[in-house]
């Protein structure tokens, strides 16, 4: 009763505004959820401390929400957390079912979403004492099994792919390592620059967004065969809930994952839905099917990673650990306005709690609403013509990546960079999903690594004998490479046979 | 850094190496095993000549990829120059203009308005409404 005393409409009406603007930045290719709530954070300022946290928490869901629009129509993931929903989506799209996919993703995504809002709310306390008790094994195993599914994704190259990942964790690593402040793997006359190593988020842009351009400028941005067709409400385009007979279970596992998943802190983000997707390729009867244009791959990609939303603010509100990079400013809100998040912030402030469990039931609500019923409108931000939007793009992108570290132009050159290897790696043979993966999680391999080495005197062992969690992460992991192994050489006969 | 069996001795000095030589060992590992891969597919093949590697696509338009590439370059250090707004038109109306391919009444209009509502908006919206540092 006290959380509906609360929340006002002015908090119901900053929520949905919070949507609407999430998705459209979530739906514009190289802008993210991240950066809306980081352009927004200074407006809650003004505001009271539910309002603010609902504007920002309306910015997450859209924003994340937004990001399957230019993955779908256009192979673009709009934010990190839709990488796999490209893999379904676009080929849907390509087949004339873009509003079906659309619509699959949106369902998919809301159920995710309250999965893991019910997790939150009844199992918070309770999951959060579970990812504590990990020990620094257990974690740098979770980031290990995350990086097989750089196997699972590699389509029929195994070892390409792996090479792409652990392509991916070198470049990482390089700048200091905070352990000792030493510097490693600098190229001369870039120390100052890549004290930090390279920044996420203008690597993440360069990759997909101007690799993207460059591709279609080299192909003379002819219009793409999806431009041309419209959200038509054609048969094999129109959406059925029947879509999700026989996906329940894929469903629940990738709501379930994504939640798991953006609990632990630091593998939060895109890793939800990879390893998602990588679930649902194992345990589908169809896993060649899946790539080629199935909403079953769909279904697992958005309901995960709308389910890592709550999972994330698990460790966010019951540790003070960002579960992810978005949730890292969420941290940032909460001290402007004074309020202190960790293991007593629950106990200390159960109407703010409710509040925010309200809030996430208002902006999926909004979400749904505001997606579902007027997706064709959303849509329409990528449809404008090529040689208008992808200046646009290429503004935004620079734009996005100066303001992320406010300020840096290292972080523009980041992105050209970034944006001509995305450009040459697919012509070489490197996978930008694995790299990427490879990428994101590196610096916490390492970081986990060294610390199990430091605890355990330099005794290798300490990776197979820490305890039963250990166990049963090495069985995945095996598990995971075996079927990759099992799945690579089955694409090579499939390949060699047509 | 020493290695035993199943044991290693880590100084504090180079924890900072252990995981990076770990990674460029991998690295190698891979790469061999990727020759090595390619190599037996190429003795398989009957074909005596493989295909050679084509790095471009047929008929790929040369003009819209190498300005994208000069422009793309050009633009940090024009902003540099002469500041955000001058610089973004300037790139925005020259790129639009490139990719419309065409160099007419209505390109010049469509890119002209692009590129001064585009970076005006920016400008206005992230940097005076909202105080975001702009390049």
């Amino acid at each position: 009763m006290l959380a509906f005393e609360i929340i006002t409409p002015f908090t119901v009406l900053l929520c949905f505004l919070g949507v609407f603007i999430g998705i459209i930045m979530g739906a514009i290719p190289g802008m993210t959820a991240t950066m809306a709530i980081a352009i927004f954070l200074p407006l809650t300022y003004v505001l009271e401390m539910v309002d603010s946290i609902g504007l920002l928490i309306g910015l997450y869901v859209g924003g994340i929400s937004g990001g399957l629009v230019p993955a779908i129509l256009l192979n673009i993931p709009g934010t990190p957390s839709s990488l796999c929903t490209t893999f379904d989506g676009y080929p849907m799209t390509q087949k004339g079912e873009g509003e079906k996919a659309l619509k699959v993703g949106i369902t998919a995504s809301i159920i995710g979403g309250f999965f893991s809002l019910t997790v939150l709310y009844l199992f918070a306390p309770f999951l959060a004492s579970v990812a504590i008790d990990f020990t620094s094994v257990d974690k740098f195993l979770i980031i290990v099994f995350a990086l097989t599914i750089i196997a699972s994704i590699s389509k029929g190259s195994l070892i390409g792919g792996l090479f792409s990942g652990v392509l991916g964790i070198f470049i990482s690593l390089i700048g200091r390592f905070p352990d000792n402040n030493e510097m490693r793997l600098m190229p001369p006359g870039l120390e100052e620059q890549l004290v930090y190593g390279f920044s996420l988020l203008p690597v993440l842009i360069g990759l997909f967004a101007v690799g993207q351009i460059l591709q279609e400028a080299e192909e003379g941005m002819k219009p793409a065969s999806h431009q041309k067709l419209d959200l038509k409400k054609t048969e094999k385009n129109k959406f059925s809930l029947k879509i999700f007979k026989g996906q329940y279970i894929n469903t629940a596992r990738s709501s379930l994952i994504g939640t798991f998943v953006g609990m632990l802190p630091g593998v939060g983000g895109s890793a939800a839905s990879i390893t998602a997707y990588s679930q649902t390729k194992n345990f589908s009867k169809h896993p060649e099917r899946l790539g080629t244009g199935e909403p079953e791959g769909l279904i697992s990609s958005e309901s995960a990673n709308n389910g890592l939303i709550g999972g994330a603010l698990i460790p966010l509100l019951t540790l003070g650990i960002p579960g992810d990079s978005t949730t890292a400013i969420l941290i940032g809100a909460f001290l402007l306005q004074g309020v202190q998040v960790g293991p007593l912030f629950i106990s200390s402030n159960p109407d703010l709690w409710s509040g925010i469990v309200i809030t996430l039931v208002v902006a999926n609500i909004a979400m749904f609403i505001l997606m579902f019923f007027s997706i064709k409108y959303f849509a329409k931000i990528v449809f404008i013509p090529k040689y208008i939007i992808f200046p646009i793009i290429v503004l935004m992108c620079v734009v996005g990546s100066y303001a992320i570290n406010s300020g840096i132009m290292f972080d523009v050159w980041t992105l050209l960079i970034f944006g001509v290897l995305g450009y040459i790696f697919p012509k070489i043979g490197v996978q930008i999903p694995a790299f990427l993966i490879g990428f994101i999680l590196g610096m916490e391999a390492e970081k986990y690594f060294v610390d199990s080495l430091k605890g355990s005197g330099g005794d290798l062992t300490v990776f197979f004998t820490q305890g039963p969690i250990a166990i049963v992460l090495w069985i995945l992991i095996l598990g995971s490479l075996v079927y990759a192994f099992i799945d690579s050489q089955k694409s090579k006969k499939n390949q060699a046979s047509t | 850094m020493t290695i035993a069996f199943f044991t290693m001795d880590i100084s504090f000095n180079e924890y900072h190496l252990i995981f990076p030589r770990i990674i460029i060992g991998a690295l190698i590992i891979l790469a061999v095993a990727l020759l090595l891969q390619k190599g037996i597919q190429l003795l398989k093949r009957k074909e005596k000549r493989p295909k050679p590697f084509r790095f471009f696509s047929e008929n790929y338009d040369a003009k819209k990829f190498y300005a994208t590439l000069v422009l793309l370059v050009l633009y940090p250090p024009a902003l540099s120059l002469f500041g955000f707004l001058p610089a973004s038109i300037l790139f925005m109306f020259l790129i639009t203009i490139l990719y419309a391919g065409q160099f007419n009444k209505k390109t010049i209009i469509v890119s002209i308005s692009n590129s001064l509502a585009s970076s005006i908006a920016v400008w206005y919206v992230f940097g005076q409404l909202f105080d975001i540092t702009l390049p």
